[in-house]
């Protein structure tokens, strides 16, 4: 690749940066997203252990599941704002009349997401320590490294999917961008794991990467996995469905082309 | 001849609702040129397909049959190549509601592309031109439509567009706002050469900016050509009234050449339909003076656009 190629490929990418960044800082609502919901959601959980008078490990296993889902779920919604703002914006066509592809929409927003969904994770890590006596880094810093990237990738994998459904259905599927993180801490064993879950629904917990992530880094507080080569699992999967939402985007970007509701989301 | 666009046999039919089906034919084996350098204006009634086409032409809609090359490469091969040269401004423009005007074109400008320096100055650069440093630092959702309007066209300038596609960029405006910005497109078309094609509903301004014109109506192309020459095609001719006294039958004129029709509207007056009327008047004054005709009054009623648009849409 050549340097202007290179350039060019960042400062698309930049864009969607500058976008997400600037939306961020000024709307209050995305302060609440960052500070007051995963603020609360830790707190009462949290709370909830002290009053259970949960064993340690116990504590453990609940205080990683909701800081992971905080972390997640902070981290993907900036994925589906890249395109959500345009479409509250009404701004949808010169976003895509312009010469940038899936992959700087992509990239440019989970740059963002990281940033914004690491804040969450780093909060709420020292709060967990603080209030809770709860140590995060116990596993060392080459686990948390690992598990913190496998979260990244899984909010990825969320915020994509819900622009492909915007896509798809329009910007009535705007839902969805809070909705599939519910669903997932209801799969992947975020509160209890998926041992306890009926068979047909382990089934669904299986396939979704965050199951296996949350299952690796519980491994260091003494919870062993119930499945087996968890981060291989996780990795592959996690990686596999990016590469297919990200054909499946352009495929629905191509319908929406076809079908006009791309010219419908900027009316 | 290069041409900046070139669209073959187009097709584009919308289809909606899940249960019921419904079909509407937008588009319908449409073929148009638009040779480099020509400021083309596409005209029509509501729902004709002007905005239909425009958008197949930004790649934002993909049509189901035909051919669309846009400055001189196939468009559905080298559409990121093709959306780096054109770009695209709309009337009722939205863009991000948060960033402000700077910000506004910041971004796009990146999404072109165009990083550091360059895209500083540029950004800059359309500030100054379109009067925008007043309102650099405002927020998109706090503009007025007018400022909003120029944002939205020096939005379109930020790659430099060897092909500017406008649909009713002074829709909504203010007379005096919609003259500046039809200056400032006027000004682009004269010192850059660049190809520009414009949907409108204002037929004053289609007349004063193109240079060529295109009739849309029921998604076909129904005529195209040069202002007067629509004019002709359609023999809509210009008007001329005489007020007079003496023996005049206004039926007797209609001999006379490039006479579309001559009708007496009371024993004094009578109303001249002519093909071009400097040709034609001389003529007929020769003609009313030597059948003795006092002529009392001569009022002209020369056609514009608006008669030609009326009679395609009728």
């Amino acid at each position: 690749m050549s340097l202007w190629l290179l350039q060019d490929e960042l400062t698309k990418t930049r864009a969607f940066v500058f976008k997400n960044w600037i939306m961020t800082k000024r709307n209050v609502f995305t302060l609440f997203e960052i500070l007051f919901w995963p603020l609360v959601a830790f707190l009462s959980v949290g709370f909830l252990t002290e009053f259970a008078a949960l064993q340690p490990e116990m504590k453990a296993f609940i205080l990683v599941g909701v800081i992971s889902m905080s972390a997640v779920q902070v981290c993907q919604l900036d994925v589906a704002y890249a395109l959500l703002y345009d479409v509250w914006s009404k701004a949808v066509k010169h976003g895509f009349a312009a010469p940038v592809g899936i992959r700087h929409l992509l990239f440019g927003s989970l740059i963002v997401g990281i940033i914004r969904g690491g804040t969450v994770f780093v909060l709420l890590v020292a709060a967990s320590y603080l209030l809770f006596g709860f140590d995060f880094t116990l596993p060392g810093a080459l686990p948390v490294a690992i598990f913190v990237l496998g979260l990244f990738l899984s909010a990825a994998m969320v915020g994509v999917f819900v622009c492909i459904l915007i896509l798809v259905f329009g910007n009535r599927a705007e839902v969805a961008a809070w909705s599939l993180v519910s669903l997932m801490l209801l799969l992947c064993g975020v509160y209890y794991p998926v041992s306890v879950l009926p068979a047909w629904v382990r089934g669904l917990a299986e396939i979704i990467p965050l199951t296996y992530f949350l299952e690796y880094f519980r491994l260091f507080y003494g919870f062993p996995p119930i499945f087996s080569h968890v981060l291989a699992k996780g990795y592959g999967m996690v990686i596999v469905y990016l590469v297919i939402e990200v054909f499946a985007m352009k495929v629905a970007l191509q319908r929406a082309k076809r079908t006009g509701l791309l010219l419908k989301l900027s009316e | 001849m290069n041409f900046a666009i070139e669209v073959r046999g187009l097709t584009k039919t919308f289809v909606s609702g899940w249960l019921t089906r419904r079909k509407k034919e937008a588009l319908t084996d449409v073929n148009l040129s638009v040779p480099e350098g020509v400021f083309w204006g596409l005209l029509g009634p509501n729902g004709a397909g002007k905005t239909t086409l425009l958008s197949i032409i930004s790649n934002l809609l993909i049509p189901e049959q035909g051919e669309v090359r846009v400055l001189g490469k196939d468009l559905r091969k080298n559409a990121t190549e093709i959306c780096s040269r054109i770009n695209l401004s709309s009337g009722h423009a939205n863009f991000l509601w948060s960033l402000n005007v700077r910000e506004n074109l910041e971004y796009y400008a990146m999404l072109y592309g165009l990083s550091g320096k360059k895209r500083r100055q540029r950004v800059e650069d359309l500030v100054d031109l379109f009067e925008l440093s007043e309102f650099a630092k405002v927020r998109f959702d706090e503009l007025s439509t007018g400022t909003k309007q120029k944002l939205s066209l020096a939005k379109s300038l930020v790659n430099d567009p060897a092909l500017l596609l406008l649909d009713e960029p002074t829709v909504g405006l203010d007379p005096d706002v919609a003259h500046r910005i039809r200056e400032a497109i006027q000004r682009l078309h004269r010192e850059k050469g660049t190809t520009i094609l414009m949907t409108t509903h204002n037929m004053k301004e289609a007349e004063t900016l193109c240079d060529r014109i295109a009739f849309i109506k029921d998604g076909t192309i129904k005529a195209l050509g040069k202002p007067k020459e629509l004019k002709n095609e359609l023999r809509l001719g210009d008007t001329i009234v005489i007020v007079f006294s003496g023996p005049l039958h206004a039926e007797s004129l209609q001999g006379l050449k490039g006479i579309y029709d001559a009708l007496q509207t009371s024993d004094s007056s009578c109303r001249i339909l002519v093909d071009d009327l400097h040709e034609r008047l001389p003529q007929i004054l020769d003609f009313l003076i030597g059948e003795k005709v006092f002529i009392h009054d001569l009022r002209i009623e020369e056609s514009d656009l608006e008669d030609v648009f009326m009679a395609f849409a009728r």
